[in-house]
């Protein structure tokens, strides 16, 4: 695509999609007010809502708590979901011999889990760790394999015949030439995390972000509760573009239609 | 003697690894409290009761109706709307920012207001099963139809190429390669979509199979439910790939 074309398509871009999100909140507005009971949300709705809900307690409490849940469960993925990873890369034998378990484990709805892990951690936030934990770390351990495995066996050959030692091969050759697909599995997992969250706060009721919206859609305060799906919706979306920055800024080489997603 | 050794190399580690598996479970089963984990044999035989009472059948029945309605909807809806939206570029550009959107929106926080909308029934539970798998299709598709070729385009219509020509021979062969690898994804996010909705819905089929056993502190129950729903997917998910790998014989 020439700079030329470049410049039309934003200036081109802008106004479609402002109508078309006009219309949409129009279209969604006038069905709700003719067809839907009063307490159904509506964009002007949840708009007046929102100056008293981001005020709001419990609101500010249960985004904190399901954020930092989120981040911390995300971390544990990270740190075991790399090094499952690496090893299953690395070793024809480990892949050989724990593939058949990883692959069950991330076909596995992970909503299945709720009775198992509330049964094992009680109506607690520990459930809900776990279940941030098991949504997250098989989408990182089954990319950073991939990557591991994309490492051009020449390259740790020259490593080998410099007499290199393993662990500089692994962070000067292996890891770097994960990071892409690392960093696609880490945009899988942090949707996969908050999906994981807000299930886990539906099912055991602890407070949170999803119990916000369970509570308030429950007693009938719809556009409250919508926007605290406005706020999911904002994680969700923030931070596939940080990914996607992060990407583009630091590893510039790296072309997003290479990976399989 | 040596294609011996390959194919002991190759199948010995995933079998004595699974072999490994069942008695670690047999074994940590049998010395841990009941409601903690029961034994394999346990689950096995409380899965085979299940099986011979046919209500595993009944369940799992109900289940997939959900499932198949749903995500039959999800592909009809979403694969011509994705190729409609790669070939009237306005339209694209105009919403492609809210598909993204929708994307990456955790849907499941939308279960709760279909709940008060539309209460228990079938419906409602094919709702969430269609949200959960359309854009997945939908998305694939418009990202596919939008790498073809101007070329393509382009030579058609120099052969003055009726529409319905372009769309019968360029459009859907390109794209379909693509819409099959949001058929993958879609069945895996169906799946959750339906066990989803038979938690927080109404249960119903394979969701409270799980439910009641949890309720009654059944863990044999719970874990053979588990144990179904993980041979589902596994299955679903061979079949996806499958097709995904019978279409990517098209790609150009």
């Amino acid at each position: 695509m020439s700079v030329a074309e470049l410049d039309q398509g934003r200036s081109s871009t802008l106004l479609p999609r402002l109508y078309a999100g006009v219309a949409i909140l129009v279209f969604w507005e006038v069905v709700v007010r003719g067809f839907a009971p009063p307490y159904v949300a509506t964009p002007i709705g949840i708009l007046l809502a929102v100056p008293h809900v981001i005020v709001d307690r419990a609101f500010l409490l249960g985004g904190a708590i399901t954020l930092a849940a989120v981040a911390e469960g995300l971390v544990i993925a990270l740190i075991f979901g790399t090094v499952l990873g690496l090893v299953i890369g690395q070793s024809k034998l480990a892949d050989r011999a724990l593939r058949q378990y990883i692959n069950a484990c991330y076909t596995l709805p992970m909503v299945v889990v709720l009775p198992l892990v509330s049964l094992w951690f009680g109506y607690t936030g520990a459930a809900r760790l776990a279940t941030i934990v098991f949504a997250a770390l098989f989408s990182i351990t089954v990319n950073v394999a991939d990557g591991a495995r994309s490492v051009p066996q020449e390259y740790l050959e020259v490593a080998r015949s410099f007499r290199s030692r393993p662990w500089r091969a692994l962070f000067e050759i292996v890891l770097p030439a994960a990071t892409p697909y690392f960093l696609a599995g880490l945009r899988l997992a942090a949707g996969r995390a908050l999906i994981g969250a807000v299930v886990a706060e539906f099912f055991t009721a602890i407070p949170g972000l999803g119990y916000f919206i369970l509570y308030n859609s429950r007693t009938f305060h719809h556009n409250e509760a919508f926007v605290a799906v406005l706020l999911l919706a904002v994680f969700g979306v923030g931070f596939d573009v940080l990914v996607n920055e992060a990407t583009r800024r630091y590893l510039p080489w790296y072309r997003r239609d290479e990976i399989p997603v | 003697m040596n294609r011996w050794r390959d194919v002991a190399a190759r199948f010995a580690p995933p079998i004595l690894s699974f072999i490994a598996g069942v008695v670690l479970w047999e074994f940590v089963g049998r010395h841990t409290n009941a409601a903690f984990l029961v034994p394999l044999s346990e689950t096995v035989d409380r899965l085979w009761e299940l099986s011979q009472s046919g209500e595993l059948w009944d369940q799992l029945a109900s289940s997939l109706a959900i499932f198949v309605v749903g995500f039959v909807l999800a592909v009809i809806v979403g694969a011509p709307l994705g190729m409609l939206l790669a070939r009237v570029a306005v339209l694209r550009r105009a919403l492609d920012v809210y598909i993204t959107i929708a994307y990456a929106t955790p849907l499941v926080a939308l279960i709760p207001f279909i709940l008060s909308l539309m209460g228990f029934g079938f419906a409602p539970k094919v709702l969430v099963v269609f949200l959960f798998a359309v854009f997945p299709v939908l998305y694939n598709t418009v990202e596919g139809a939008r790498s073809l070729k101007p070329e393509l385009v382009e030579v058609a219509h120099s052969f003055r190429s009726s529409e319905w020509a372009l769309w019968r021979e360029v459009m859907v062969p390109y794209t379909l390669p693509f819409t099959m690898t949001g058929v993958r994804q879609a069945i895996g996010r169906a799946l959750v979509g339906m066990i989803a909705a038979e938690f927080f819905l109404s249960s119903t089929g394979l969701g409270q199979l799980i439910m009641s056993a949890s309720q009654n502190f059944d863990t044999a129950g719970v874990l053979a439910a588990i144990l179904v729903i993980m041979v589902l997917g596994l299955v679903l998910m061979r079949i996806g790939r499958a097709i995904e790998l019978h279409f990517a014989r098209w790609r150009v």
